[in-house]
C-alpha cells in the first residue's frame, strides 16, 4: 500500500474501532444523550422558559446542551485509550499520527451528531419551532465539526495532565467561543427565517474554524502524543 | 550562571525613561478632550496596554513554534514569560477600560467586542497556567504549553471577529465617521505614539527579565511552572 491509502486506512480503522467499542459497550452515547436532555430541563427552570420563547433562546439552549454533552464524549474518546495502554497500540499504527486525530474527530463528530439528531426533534416538540430543517442540520454539522476537531485536539492534551479529563472544559470553552457564537447566531438566523446569504458571515466563520482546527490537528497532534 | 546582558540594563533604564516621558506628555501636554473630559486621558495607557498584551501573546506563540522546531528550553521560557507578562497587560487594559467606561458609558462593564475579547483572552491564558501546573516534567510543560499557545493565538482573532460581528458600540479611533468616533489632535497623536513606544519597550524589558529569571531558576535546579 502506498502512503496515502495507508493513512486513510489508519484513519478509517480508528473511526471504525471507536464506533465498534461504543456499539458493544454503549457507555458513551447514552450518557451524552441523557446529559444533553438534563441540561435542557435545567435551563428550562433556571431561565423560566415558556413554550413560546424566542428563536434566539432556543438556538442558545441547543448549543449549550450540545457543547456540554460533547465534552463528555470527547473526554471518553481519549480516556478510553489510556485504559490498558490502548494508546501504545494505536501509536504503533504505520501512519502519521494525525490519522488518529482525524479518525477520532470523525467518531466524535458522529456521536455528537447523533445527540443533535435526538435534540432537534425534542426542541421542536418542547419549544414549538420546526428545527428539522435541512439548512439547520447543515449549520449543526458545521458547528459540531469545528467544535469536535478543536475538542479532540485539546482532549488529547488534557488527558496527559495529572488532573486528566477535569481540565478539558477549562481549555476548550474559551477557545471554542468563536465556534459557539457563530453557530448560535446562524441557528438563530435560520429559525427566524433568514437565508444563507443573509447569514453568510457566520457560515464562513464556521467553515474557517473547521479548516483552521483541522489544520492545527494535522500539524500538532503528533507533537501532543509523543512521549 | 547566565550572565546579565548589558543590553538588558539599557532596556530597563530606557523603559523607565520612556514611560515617565509618556506620562508627562499625557498629563501636562495633551489637551483635555471636549466631551469626555480628563478621563479620556486613560485612553493612552489603555490602548498601549492592550497592544502590549496582544503582542506578548503573539510572541508566546512564536516562542512555542521555535520550541517545537528546536527543542531548546529557552524558547519555552520566552513563551512562558510572554504569557505571564501578557496577562498583566491584559488586566491593565481591562481595568483602565472599566475606569474609562464608568463615566462615559455609565457602567463598569459593557459586553463590547474588544473588552470581551480581552477578558476571554485572559481566561484562555489562565488555562495555560492550569495546564502547565498539571503536567509533571519540564519537557511536557514546554511541549504541551507550546501547542496550547499556538492554538490559542489562532482562536483569539476569531473570537474578536465573532464578537465584533455580534455587536459593536466601542468608539473606533482610526475611523473619523460614526457617532462614537473621536478625532485626535496632533498633540494627542504624539502622546499616543509615545505611550505605544514606551509600552512596547517596557514589554520587551519585562519579557526579557522574566525569561532570564526562568533561566536562572533552571540553573539553580528549582523548576517551577
Amino acid at each position: 500500500m502506498n502512503g496515502f491509502s495507508n493513512y486513510l486506512h489508519t484513519l478509517w480503522q480508528v473511526f471504525r474501532k471507536d464506533l465498534q467499542v461504543e456499539w458493544r459497550g454503549r457507555q458513551g452515547l447514552p450518557v451524552m444523550l441523557v446529559f444533553a436532555l438534563l441540561v435542557v430541563f435545567l435551563f428550562n427552570f433556571a431561565l423560566q422558559l415558556t413554550p413560546g420563547l424566542q428563536a434566539g433562546l432556543a438556538a442558545g439552549l441547543l448549543w449549550v446542551s450540545l457543547a456540554f454533552a460533547s465534552t463528555l464524549g470527547l473526554n471518553r474518546s481519549v480516556s478510553l485509550e489510556r485504559e490498558n495502554h490502548a494508546l501504545d497500540g494505536l501509536l504503533m499504527a504505520p501512519a502519521d499520527r494525525s490519522a488518529i486525530f482525524f479518525g477520532k474527530t470523525l467518531s466524535n463528530l458522529t456521536f455528537t451528531s447523533l445527540v443533535a439528531l435526538v435534540l432537534l426533534p425534542v426542541f421542536s416538540l418542547f419549544y414549538q419551532q420546526n428545527m428539522l430543517n435541512p439548512r439547520l442540520v447543515l449549520v449543526v454539522l458545521l458547528g459540531l465539526g469545528a467544535y469536535t476537531s478543536l475538542g479532540t485536539l485539546l482532549a488529547a492534551l488534557s488527558i496527559q495532565t495529572r488532573t486528566r479529563d477535569v481540565l478539558l472544559p477549562v481549555l476548550l470553552y474559551p477557545l471554542a467561543l468563536p465556534v459557539l457564537i457563530a453557530a448560535v447566531e446562524a441557528t438563530r438566523g435560520i429559525l427566524a427565517g433568514q437565508t444563507f446569504a443573509e447569514l453568510q458571515s457566520w457560515i464562513l466563520l464556521l467553515i474557517a474554524c473547521n479548516i483552521l482546527f483541522l489544520a492545527a490537528g494535522l500539524l500538532l497532534f503528533d507533537t501532543i502524543l509523543e512521549e | 550562571m547566565p550572565k546579565k546582558q548589558p543590553l538588558l540594563t539599557v532596556l530597563n533604564i530606557l523603559s523607565a525613561l520612556l514611560l515617565t516621558g509618556a506620562l508627562i506628555l499625557i498629563l501636562f501636554f495633551t489637551p483635555v478632550e471636549a466631551q469626555m473630559g480628563a478621563v479620556q486621558k486613560v485612553f493612552y495607557f489603555h490602548v498601549a496596554a492592550a497592544w502590549a498584551g496582544m503582542l506578548s501573546f503573539v510572541v508566546a506563540a512564536v516562542g512555542g513554534i521555535l520550541y517545537l522546531a528546536k527543542r531548546e528550553m529557552r524558547w519555552d521560557w520566552l513563551s512562558l514569560a510572554s504569557i505571564e507578562v501578557g496577562i498583566m497587560f491584559g488586566l491593565a487594559a481591562i481595568l483602565s477600560g472599566m475606569i474609562w467606561a464608568h463615566p462615559i458609558w455609565n457602567t463598569w462593564w459593557v459586553w463590547e467586542p474588544r473588552l470581551t475579547t480581552t477578558a476571554i483572552m485572559e481566561l484562555i491564558y489562565l488555562a495555560y497556567f492550569i495546564l502547565r501546573g498539571a503536567l509533571n516534567t519540564p519537557e511536557a510543560r514546554a511541549r504541551l504549553g507550546a501547542v496550547f499557545a499556538i492554538v490559542s493565538v489562532i482562536t483569539v482573532p476569531l473570537t474578536f471577529f465573532s464578537i465584533r460581528l455580534y455587536r459593536t458600540i466601542h468608539p473606533v479611533v482610526f475611523v473619523s465617521s460614526g457617532s462614537t468616533a473621536f478625532t485626535m489632535s496632533p498633540k494627542m497623536w504624539l502622546a499616543f505614539a509615545s505611550s505605544l513606544v514606551a509600552f512596547t519597550v517596557l514589554l520587551a524589558a519585562l519579557i526579557w527579565n522574566r525569561t532570564r529569571l526562568a533561566a536562572l531558576q533552571a540553573h539553580a535546579g528549582q523548576e517551577e511552572n
